[in-house]
C-alpha cells in the first residue's frame, strides 16, 4: 500500500515537511521567552564573580571577534586540546591569539559552566517528557525508573570503595543509572510490560539502592569525600568545564534528535497501550527504545552535573500547560524551556550565597517543588496522562 | 435445538460465502431488499474475512480458557455481531480476531492466512480495532487524533502524505464529525467522541472493522449515528464488520449475521431471523420474550420478565 509511494526524492521532501509539521503560532513565544531568560542568566554568570565586569563588558566578551573570528580556538573549545588542535592545523587555522583578559576569563572559566547548565537542563527536560508518556504517568520523571538510585549508588562506591576510578566517575554515574534501569525493566517484564509495574519496580530498584548507597555513606571517612559525594548525588555545575560540554554535547545531540524523531511514536503511546497496538505499533519495543533515548538523555545530564533533581519532572509540565500535550511540540518546548529553567537556577546556587556555591540541585528543588504545589492545587487531576 | 443446528453447520466445510448463501436463502425476507442488491455489489470472494479455528483463549491469570469454540466466522462484506449476557466471551473473542490476545491453543486465519504470521503494521492495515474504553490527551483535536490513524501506513521517519490527508478527509467526513474537526477532543460529549474515534479507525483504511461495544455509553440519537456509519461503510466501501452489542434488539437490527455466545462457547451462528428466537433468548439471556420474525426490519424482541 503505502510502500509503493515510497520514492526517493518524495520521501526525503516529505522527511523536510514532518519536521515542521503540527507546529503552531503557541511554541514562538515559549522559545522567544526561553531564549532570554538563557541570555540574560547566561550573562549574570559571565558578569559575575571574582573578577567582576561590567554586563556590556561581558557581552563585548562573549561576542569578541578574537575568538569568532579564529575557527581554530572554537574548535579547540568544543572538540578539546588534541582533536580540535588537528583540526585547526588540517585547515590551516591559527590557534595562537593574543586574547583580553575578559576574554579568557569569560571563555574558559564562566561560559562553559553555562554551556553546561544549557545542555543538563534540555537533557533532563526531554528525558523527563519521554519518561511521562512511556509511564503514562505525568508524575514520571527521568530518575522514575532507578536511574537516580543506580547512579547515586556507582557515584558512592566510586568515591568511597574504588577511589582509584574517580577519573571515570561521570562515566561510572551514568552507567549505574542506566544498569538499574535495566533491572528495573528486567523486574518489570512478565511477558509484557505496563506502565504500573515499570513504575512499581522503579521503586524497588529505587529503595533497595538507597539504602545501599546511605550504608556506604558510613564507610566515607573523609569529609571531602562526603561533599563530593552530595554534590554528585544532589546536582552540581561548580567546577565544570569544556570538558564537560565536550563529554556532554554529542549524547545530547543524539537524544535530541532521536526524542524528535520520536514524538509520533510518544503521542501514539498517549492513546493508551490497546489503541497503540490495534494501530500496528509493537509498543514493547517502541516504549523500550524510547526509554533507552530517555536513559541517554539522563545519562549525559548525570554525567556532568550528577543527579540535578526536578527539572526532568516541573518542565515538562510547563511546556504542556503552554503549548499542548502534543510531542512534536513538546519536546521543542523542552529543548528551550529546561535550559532556562537550568541557567537561572544556577545563576542562584553560584552567587545567592557568595562566596559559598551551592549545589544547583538545591536550587532546583526549591523552586521546583512550590511550582509543583501550585500545579497540583490549580489543575483538577494531575497524574495520569 | 438451535444449538445443535449450529453445531452441524460449523461441521460441514466448504466455502462459507457460499455457506452464508444458503443461510440466506433458507429465509425468504432475506432475499428481498437491500440486502440482497449490496452482496451483488460488494463480491465477498475479494474482500477478507476472519476465520477463528479451535481456540482456546484465556488471560494469563484465569487457569481455565474463558472462551472456547471450534469455529468462528465473520463473512467477508458482510456485518456480523456478536452477543451474549456479560461474561460470555464477546469481548475476548473479539480481542483474539484483532490479534490483541494470542490464542492459548488454535489460530485465526485472516484471508486464509494465519494472524500470527503478519508483522504488526501489516496487520494494522488490514483489520482495524476500536476498543471499548479510550482515552487521549484533551487537549488533542478531532483531526490530529484522526491523523494517528495513520499510523500503520506510515514509516518512521515519512511525513503526512496526499494519500494520509485523503484518506482522514474521507474518515471525517463519513463519521460525521467534520464541524468537529478542529475541537480538542476533551469538549466533547461520548457521543461525539465515539464518532470522532470511529474516524481514527476509519483512516486505517482497513478491509475488516472489529468494534467492542461502541454504542454501551451513547445516548439514542449516537447510537443510532455509529450504527449508520458502520452500516455506510459496510455498504459503500464492503468493509467486513464485526461488532460486539451489548443489546441484542439492535443487533437483530442491524447485523447480517449474529454469533450469540454463551459461557465462553458460541451457542448459535447465523443470519438474525434464524438465531434470534424465544429459545435463545431464554437459554442465553435469561429472558422469557416473544419474537416477530415477521417485522420488516429483523426479528422485534419483546421481552416479558427474566427467567427464575
Amino acid at each position: 500500500m503505502s510502500e509503493a509511494s515510497g520514492e526517493a526524492s518524495a520521501s526525503a521532501r516529505g522527511r523536510a515537511a514532518g519536521l515542521l509539521e503540527g507546529f503552531d503560532g503557541s511554541l514562538v513565544p515559549v522559545i522567544v521567552a526561553s531564549t532570554a531568560v538563557v541570555v540574560f542568566g547566561g550573562l549574570v554568570q559571565v558578569s559575575f564573580g571574582t573578577f567582576s565586569m561590567t554586563v556590556m563588558e561581558a557581552w563585548r566578551a562573549v561576542l569578541d571577534p578574537d575568538i569568532w573570528g579564529h575557527p581554530g580556538l572554537l574548535a579547540e573549545f568544543f572538540l578539546g586540546d588534541a582533536i580540535g588542535g588537528a583540526v585547526a592545523a588540517q585547515f590551516g587555522w591559527t590557534t595562537d591569539v593574543e586574547l583580553a583578559h575578559e576574554t579568557i576569563i569569560v571563555w574558559t572559566v564562566r561560559l562553559p559552566r553555562v554551556l553546561v547548565a544549557i545542555l543538563v537542563g534540555a537533557n533532563l527536560a526531554i528525558s523527563g517528557a519521554i519518561f511521562q508518556a512511556v509511564t503514562r504517568n505525568e508524575l514520571a520523571s527521568p530518575y522514575i525508573l532507578g536511574v537516580s538510585s543506580g547512579a547515586g549508588l556507582a557515584i558512592l562506591l566510586t568515591l568511597v570503595v574504588f577511589s582509584g576510578l574517580t577519573a571515570f566517575l561521570p562515566i561510572l554515574a551514568a552507567l549505574g543509572g542506566t544498569t538499574a534501569f535495566l533491572i528495573v525493566y528486567v523486574i518489570a517484564w512478565k511477558g509484557g510490560t505496563s506502565p504500573v509495574r515499570l513504575v512499581l519496580a522503579g521503586v524497588i530498584v529505587g529503595t533497595v539502592f538507597q539504602s545501599l548507597q546511605t550504608g556506604i555513606f558510613f564507610f566515607a571517612d573523609d569529609l571531602g569525600v562526603v561533599q563530593s559525594a552530595i554534590a554528585w548525588t544532589t546536582g552540581s555545575l561548580t567546577g565544570t568545564d569544556w570538558e564537560q560540554v565536550r563529554l556532554a554535547l554529542p549524547w545530547t545531540l543524539l537524544a535530541t534528535v532521536l526524542a524528535l524523531a520520536g514524538s509520533r511514536q510518544l503521542n501514539v503511546l498517549l492513546l493508551g497501550e490497546r489503541t497503540a497496538r490495534s494501530l500496528g505499533m509493537s509498543v514493547e519495543r517502541v516504549r523500550f527504545a524510547l526509554s533507552a533515548v530517555a536513559i541517554l538523555a539522563a545519562a549525559a545530564a548525570i554525567a556532568v552535573a550528577g543527579i540535578v533533581g526536578f527539572v526532568g519532572l516541573i518542565v515538562p509540565h510547563m511546556v504542556r500547560t503552554l503549548v499542548g500535550s502534543d510531542y512534536r511540540q513538546l519536546i521543542v518546548g523542552c529543548l528551550f524551556v529546561g535550559p532556562a529553567l537550568m541557567v537561572g537556577a544556577d545563576v542562584g546556587a553560584r552567587l545567592a550565597m557568595d562566596p559559598v556555591q551551592i549545589p544547583v540541585g538545591i536550587v532546583t528543588g526549591l523552586v521546583g517543588g512550590p511550582y509543583f504545589l501550585y500545579l497540583m492545587r490549580r489543575q483538577e487531576q494531575l497524574g495520569d496522562l | 435445538m438451535t444449538g445443535n443446528d449450529a453445531e452441524t453447520r460449523r461441521d460441514s466445510d466448504g466455502d462459507h460465502s457460499e455457506e452464508s448463501d444458503t443461510d440466506r436463502d433458507d429465509s425468504a425476507a432475506e432475499t428481498t431488499g437491500e440486502r440482497r442488491a449490496r452482496d451483488e455489489v460488494t463480491e465477498p470472494a475479494r474482500t477478507p474475512a476472519l476465520h477463528g479455528e479451535k481456540l482456546e483463549l484465556g488471560y494469563p491469570a484465569t487457569a481455565e480458557p474463558v472462551v472456547e469454540t471450534e469455529r468462528v466466522d465473520v463473512p467477508a462484506g458482510e456485518v456480523t455481531a456478536l452477543v451474549g449476557p456479560n461474561g460470555s466471551g464477546k469481548s475476548t473473542l473479539l480481542k483474539s480476531l484483532a490479534k490483541q490476545l494470542e490464542p492459548e491453543a488454535g489460530e485465526v486465519l485472516l484471508d486464509g492466512e494465519a494472524i500470527s504470521e503478519y508483522g504488526s503494521k501489516e496487520f494494522a492495515r488490514e483489520v482495524g480495532m476500536l476498543s471499548q474504553e479510550n482515552e487521549a490527551p484533551g487537549s488533542t483535536t478531532v483531526e490530529e487524533l484522526v491523523y494517528h490513524g495513520r499510523y500503520p501506513h506510515r514509516g518512521f521517519f515519512d511525513a503526512v502524505t496526499q494519500a494520509d490527508d485523503e484518506a482522514v478527509d474521507r474518515a471525517i467526513e463519513l463519521a460525521g464529525v467534520d464541524h468537529l474537526r478542529d475541537e480538542p477532543v476533551g469538549d466533547l460529549s461520548g457521543g461525539q467522541k465515539q464518532l470522532a474515534w470511529i474516524a481514527l479507525t476509519l483512516a486505517q483504511e482497513t478491509d475488516v472493522l472489529l468494534l467492542d461495544e461502541p454504542t454501551t455509553y451513547l445516548d439514542l440519537h449516537h447510537q443510532l449515528r455509529v450504527m449508520e456509519v458502520v452500516r455506510e461503510l459496510n455498504e459503500e466501501a464492503g468493509v467486513t464488520v464485526a461488532v460486539v452489542l451489548h443489546d441484542i434488539a439492535q443487533a437483530a437490527r442491524f447485523a447480517d449475521n449474529l454469533i450469540a455466545m454463551k459461557e465462553g462457547a458460541v451457542y448459535d451462528w447465523g443470519p438474525p431471523r434464524k438465531v434470534v428466537t424465544e429459545a435463545l433468548l431464554e437459554d442465553v439471556f435469561d429472558v422469557v420474550a416473544s419474537v416477530d420474525t415477521d417485522a420488516p426490519d429483523g426479528p422485534r424482541i419483546h421481552p416479558h420478565r427474566p427467567v427464575e
